[in-house]
């Protein structure tokens, strides 16, 4: 379970631009629920997941993950806990490694980076079964230097490598965003797929409201770093995109986008 | 025809004992992306410390061990600055390097037997005839010292020591430790997502390095037979032009590694100097002609990564 407790986050302290982004923020996320987080830009999405993640600090407030308070702990240290899935298809791998390297390096995450050799090759079928769920040729093409793959096979790998090692919380920040609307679908159902297979607890930042009808277990729209709509269960199951994109046009009206 | 076959064996000699700094700075500079100033320092830091105990009658292996030792800690000083004090890498190095003046006139100078009264006159160290260079002992003792223009036994003994580095550095990088350092140089949000401290694996790469650079230092104690304090100046031109040479040059061959192509990066480079010097450019040009060649290999990988990213 995931709490945030009583949140504050403020930006350019000191400054004229002294903004309050969460003022006292709370929510509660139940073990293996996959929500779906919508919301204008600026609403506080990202801003959420980079707390929990820990790539940046909170002003005030608590974080408490299956009942440890994370707040102190460092990024790379939660980071057992978590895998994350970026906007940016280069964040999730090595680009000068190759494939083979990359997952090599994933298969010993929560181990520790010794004086071995990196490369097991006895794992090398279970890296290509991983890599073949995906559907996009990467088993054949173990030995490419990442760098070179199109930006959805790059975040198919990320996905892939986010769910190698047992982690609690799957997050994902508008992983679709950069994609093909060809290559996001796919995306999408493998995230699908992932999330049902290792009944992890998922948090996804979507701007696309479709996706964030059709999949996941409960809907969460944002505006200025407050919940303003939050549908899970039967309730969640029901909604249309109309009924959100309703509720989407009076944020933005608001906003003047 | 002897003077061409001398101008080939100073090259070549050159060109060995600084492939291993150029080894040093493909860590640091390619690997990690972090320009390593302080490695002027390590550099005269290795060479001194070897030669005040080859002076000491220490075996010149074991001296040679030492001096990895000392350059690694400095460079471990470089990386401690950079992320536990956040500051950039440039001054980092500048930091290092500076401090490491003192520390080197110091290690001279009280190594010398001498006091701080009659001030510098003591900071050179010089093998006399019978110290224990690595060349005067086991197993390079061995090798004939020359055959013709040839200076042989200096050369395959430098030849072995740039080989066993770059095996260790090869299987280094095959490693887990080593592919964490690889993946640290292009996606440090990548090993946080491991769970692994990317500050941590930057340290261990800038100890490696700049322990490369002092094995350098001491081999260039070696061959010149003295360690004197202005040594490690233009050691980075030296090392980085290497560096970008080889991988520039010899990339497209997809059959070396990387630290093969540094080595041959090092003895191109270096037969460049030679070449110039052998055309009786005086010596008082070489520097500017370091700063030229150096200025080419940039403006040369710079094209090839332009073509490199058009197709």
């Amino acid at each position: 379970m995931i709490e945030f407790i009583d949140i504050v986050k403020k930006f350019n302290v000191g400054t004229p631009d002294e903004t309050t982004l969460f003022d006292g923020f709370n929510l509660k996320i139940e073990k293996g629920e996959f929500v779906c987080v919508v919301g204008s830009n600026g609403s506080g999405k990202t801003t959420m997941l980079n707390l929990l993640c820990g790539s940046l600090p909170v002003d005030s407030g608590k974080i408490v993950l299956d009942g440890k308070n994370i707040t102190k702990m460092n990024e790379y240290v939660r980071a057992k806990y978590i895998g994350r899935v970026f906007q940016d298809p280069q964040k999730g791998s090595a680009a000068k490694l190759t494939i083979l390297e990359n997952m090599a390096l994933a298969d010993n995450k929560n181990k520790r980076y010794l004086l071995t050799p990196a490369i097991n090759k006895k794992r090398m079928d279970y890296y290509k079964s991983l890599l073949e769920e995906c559907n996009m040729g990467l088993e054949n093409r173990l030995d490419v230097q990442v760098g070179s793959l199109s930006g959805g096979q790059r975040q198919a790998l990320a996905l892939v490598i986010a769910n190698m090692s047992d982690i609690d919380i799957l997050i994902l920040d508008e992983h679709t965003a950069a994609l093909d609307p060809k290559s996001s679908e796919r995306i999408m159902q493998l995230t699908d797929m992932f999330v049902k297979e290792k009944k992890a607890t998922a948090l996804m930042v979507t701007h696309n409201l479709r996706y964030a009808v059709e999949y996941g277990t409960r809907l969460i729209m944002m505006d200025k770093g407050r919940i303003v709509l939050d549908k899970a269960g039967e309730e969640k199951q029901n909604t249309k995109i109309d009924d959100i994109l309703y509720q989407f046009n009076q944020i933005s009206i608001e906003c003047g986008n | 025809m002897s003077s061409v076959l001398a101008c080939m064996d100073v090259f070549l000699r050159d060109g060995l004992m600084y492939s291993i700094l150029a080894l040093g700075f493909y860590i640091s500079f390619s690997i990690l992306d972090f320009a390593d100033l302080s490695v002027e320092g390590t550099v005269l830091l290795g060479g001194v410390s070897y030669s005040l105990l080859v002076c000491k009658g220490v075996n010149p292996w074991l001296a040679v061990i030492v001096a990895f030792v000392l350059g690694s800690l400095a460079g471990c000083v470089t990386g401690l600055l950079h992320v536990k004090l956040k500051i950039r890498p440039l001054l980092c190095g500048i930091l290092v390097s500076t401090a490491l003046i003192s520390v080197n006139l110091v290690l001279a100078v009280v190594g010398n037997g001498g006091s701080f009264n009659g001030e510098g006159a003591l900071s050179t160290i010089s093998f006399s005839r019978n110290d224990p260079t690595v060349l005067r002992t086991f197993p390079a003792s061995l090798i004939p010292d020359k055959t013709g223009a040839f200076n042989l036994r200096e050369l395959i003994t430098f030849l072995v020591v740039a080989l066993i580095f770059k095996w260790i550095l090869d299987w280094y990088l095959k490693t887990k430790n080593g592919l964490l350092l690889r993946a640290t140089g292009c996606n440090e949000q990548y090993v946080s997502m491991l769970a692994q401290n990317p500050g941590r694996s930057k340290i261990t790469g800038l100890a490696i390095s700049n322990g490369y650079a002092a094995v350098a230092g001491a081999l260039i104690a070696t061959s010149r037979a003295n360690a004197n304090q202005g040594m490690g100046i233009g050691m980075i031109v030296i090392g980085l032009a290497s560096v970008i040479i080889g991988l520039s040059l010899f990339g497209k061959l997809r059959f070396l590694k990387p630290t093969t192509m540094v080595i041959l990066g090092s003895i191109v480079y270096q037969a460049c100097l030679a070449i110039a010097t052998y055309l009786g450019v005086p010596s008082a040009y070489n520097k500017i002609i370091m700063a030229v060649l150096f200025t080419v290999a940039l403006v040369f990988s710079n094209s090839i990564k332009k073509g490199a990213s058009k197709a």
